[in-house]
């Protein structure tokens, strides 16, 4: 016995040892050469939600590589690595340290969504790693996160302004929205802000269904919703059970104005839904596919270019759009590009224009919020796609 | 004179003796020393994929406690580690207890849920037992989503880094040691469970339990107290996950958790405490040694180059269930026991 407390102790000593002289490391320059910037990427590209990942980080490296035929950012040719986190936490945080630590990434473009982006915070600010979540949440820049950079706009403001739309727009008489949400961060969110809206225009919300994400029927929401009457219906899903949705109202010949936020607003939804789709509405805050302005143009040829087989066009724009914003910023930080300079560019812009697809981007040294805009997308059945019925605009 | 064979033995004490040999004791030091130097030795990626192990062997040992030793087969596994989880955050969030308050806080908690789930589960057997479990893992996930107001819902909660004595463990390495003091006397709680006569009826419930109940062995007690270790070492790995990550999220629970514990356990061997520690560290670290295998195939064929995604890890994660469950059902705790045997009776065959 006496010689295992031995050993107890000499494991104990040796630990405090450790613990005491752990994290010693020194700091280095990271991701930049004479001739080369290396960025990594983290998001999903394989598992259940690949297909939301994949056209994402697709914009963003057809873009970087478009900006290398285009001579690259002050002579510097750009290296994209993504590493795939299969959207867990867990991946998304090893993939972090392996891009800073072994792969010497000067930042990451994108750490993922909102779970992922949450529990990399601690290394984000660490290791200043400037970065566009392709998620929305408040905790992203209130308070403000000195390294993230909000784009978009947040659920509540989405339903917001789908809320003000249909009070001040649709001006409907009588009208009853029932929601249709999935129980996730947006579902639930969404939710909130739809009931705290509809009061204010004191319009009633009469019912509130769980349609889950793999749902493959809503046949009980279509006939709870027809039985309350409701006539227009707000969705707070992602697009594989708001087609379902769709599809199922279409079987019991219902047809309320449905209402979708922007991970349910893609071209892909009208060519999946047909008929079924042409009285849905719904909120994005990237421009739409067949837009003629001159950044959709641009993501049209990249993706056309790079033979890019793309489902959900939506977020091939917002990846174009995404590493659009690094690209501009690296440019503005010059040939001392680092972390601290990378920020400080991306703090300069002011008003700046996407050429449509964002809207107007507006950062400083205090304020990294989204812009909070959206434009609303109608269905254009006969062509397959969906088209814009508004300009961007925020919550009233 | 007779000469003493090294695995003679004389004494009952002798038998049950940890380190059996010198070599046990010289192995075991160039073990610990090597894992006192390992954080010093790798990147902070590679102490975080270390840390991931620790957690994953404090989890998967509760599930070996259950299933290998006791035999009975849980889905709900996840679950436990979710109360672990919630438990020991809304103390360190709300109360702002110690560690040392939260991690047993966290084991108790989820052993009180296990040894509740464990009373009607006494009856099931096998699949309806699977169903149960996984029912059970279902239910959980519900509350954490629905109980916004203790579990932050669907946003998720922080956890504060561990403070010891006012320093706090904020990098990778310092949680490496803190991961690892708390793994090591895990492991060596679970071997001296083994040991002992609750060790011994949860292997004979395992082998045949009408004829365990026959020699004495109270089945009911003995079910329900091999659920409520199972989930008190589920609840740490739970604490553990939560304070290595800082932030726990109901998505971070989920049923593929639980089958992820179940392969590590076949993989590294059903019913033994190292076993465990291979087969967390083999699944935690595998995808590492695909992605090598993949990169210098690439070089040599180029074909292949560039082609590598994590639904290579997906498919190799099957098939070596697969493989082990058809050709290693003792798992690499098997392997590794016929490869010592075979250097310590060398040159002779057995």
């Amino acid at each position: 016995m006496r010689i295992q407390r031995k050993w107890v102790a000499g494991l104990g000593v040796a630990i405090l040892l450790g613990l005491l002289t752990a994290g010693w490391s020194a700091a280095e320059e990271r991701g930049v050469t004479k001739d080369k910037i290396t960025l990594g990427l983290v998001l999903v590209k394989t598992g259940p939600v690949a297909a939301l990942g994949l056209p994402n980080g697709q914009g963003m490296v057809d873009y970087m590589n478009y900006l290398n035929e285009q001579g690259g950012i002050n002579g510097r040719k750009i290296e994209v690595i993504w590493e795939d986190d299969q959207f867990e936490a867990p991946k998304s945080v090893a993939a972090v340290k392996k891009l800073i630590h072994r792969d010497n990434v000067l930042t990451i473009l994108t750490t993922g969504g909102t779970n992922q982006t949450v529990a990399n915070l601690d290394t984000i600010n660490k290791s200043k790693i400037v970065n566009i979540p392709n998620a929305l949440a408040d905790e992203f820049f209130k308070p403000l996160q000195p390294y993230i950079f909000a784009m978009g706009a947040t659920y509540e403001a989405q339903y917001q302004c789908i809320v003000d739309y249909i009070a001040e727009d649709l001006k409907m008489k009588d009208a009853r929205i029932g929601v249709v949400y999935a129980k996730k961060e947006y579902g639930k969110k969404g939710l909130d802000a739809i009931k705290e809206r509809a009061a204010k225009y004191k319009i009633p919300v009469v019912a509130e269904l769980v349609l889950p994400t793999g749902a493959v029927d809503a046949s009980s929401q279509v006939l709870a919703l027809q039985k309350e009457n409701a006539n227009i219906v707000i969705t707070c899903d992602v697009l594989p059970p708001v087609i379902t949705f769709l599809k199922t109202a279409q079987k019991y010949d219902y047809w309320p104005v449905i209402f979708g936020f922007n991970w349910a607003t893609d071209d892909a939804l009208v060519k999946a839904c047909g008929e079924a789709a042409k009285n849905y509405i719904g909120v994005n805050f990237v421009g739409a596919w067949n837009d003629e302005t001159p950044g959709i143009k641009l993501a049209r040829e990249l993706a056309k270019k790079n033979d890019r087989q793309i489902q959900l066009t939506s977020l091939y724009i917002n990846g174009v759009g995404v590493s659009w914003l690094f690209g501009e910023a690296m440019k503005r930080a010059g040939q001392n590009l680092n972390p601290d300079t990378l920020k400080a560019a991306m703090e300069t812009l002011s008003n700046y224009d996407t050429g449509g697809v964002f809207p107007p981007v507006n950062y400083s040294p205090t304020s990294h919020a989204p812009a909070e805009m959206v434009k609303f997308f109608k269905a254009d059945v006969p062509n397959g796609k969906l088209v814009p019925i508004t300009d961007w605009r925020k919550p009233k | 004179m007779a000469i003493r064979s090294k695995t003679f033995r004389e004494s009952y004490y002798e038998d049950i003796k940890l380190f059996q040999t010198i070599w046990l004791k010289f192995w075991t030091a160039v073990f610990i020393i090597g894992l006192v130097l390992l954080p010093f030795l790798g990147d902070p990626y590679f102490v975080y994929l270390v840390n991931l192990s620790c957690i994953a062997t404090v989890a998967a040992l509760g599930l070996n406690i259950l299933t290998g030793f006791t035999g009975q087969i849980s889905l709900g596994h996840a679950a436990f580690l979710a109360i672990g989880a919630y438990t020991a955050t809304n103390l360190a969030q709300r109360l702002g207890t110690p560690f040392w308050v939260n991690l047993p806080a966290a084991g108790l908690t989820a052993a009180i849920a296990g040894a509740l789930v464990g009373i009607p589960c006494l009856r099931l057997k096998g699949l309806y037992l699977a169903m149960a479990t996984m029912a059970f893992g279902v239910l959980v996930e519900y509350v954490v989503i629905t109980w916004d107001g203790l579990t932050g819902g669907v946003r998720g909660m922080s956890m504060p880094a561990v403070s010891i004595a006012g320093y706090s463990l904020d990098s990778d390495e310092q949680k490496y040691f803190f991961l690892l003091s708390v793994t090591v006397l895990m492991l060596a709680a679970a071997n001296n469970i083994m040991r002992t006569r609750i060790g011994r009826a949860f292997v004979a419930i395992r082998d045949r339990d009408v004829a365990a109940e026959a020699i004495g062995v109270n089945l009911t007690k003995y079910k329900m107290l091999a659920f409520a270790i199972s989930s008190f070492y589920a609840g740490v790995a739970g604490a553990l996950y939560s304070y290595t990550l800082n932030y726990i999220h109901p998505e971070h629970f989920t049923l593929l958790l639980s089958i992820q514990y179940i392969a590590m356990i076949i993989v590294g061997g059903m019913g033994s405490v190292i076993g465990t520690v291979f087969g967390s560290v083999f699944i935690v670290v595998m995808p590492e040694f695909i992605k090598m295998f993949a990169q210098a195939l690439g070089s040599l064929v180029p074909a292949v180059a560039g082609r590598y995604d994590e639904e290579w890890n997906i498919a190799a994660f099957g098939l070596l269930i697969m493989l082990f469950l058809i050709f290693e059902p003792g798992g690499l705790y098997a392997l590794w026991s016929r490869v010592k045997v075979g250097f310590r009776n060398w040159p002779f065959t057995y």
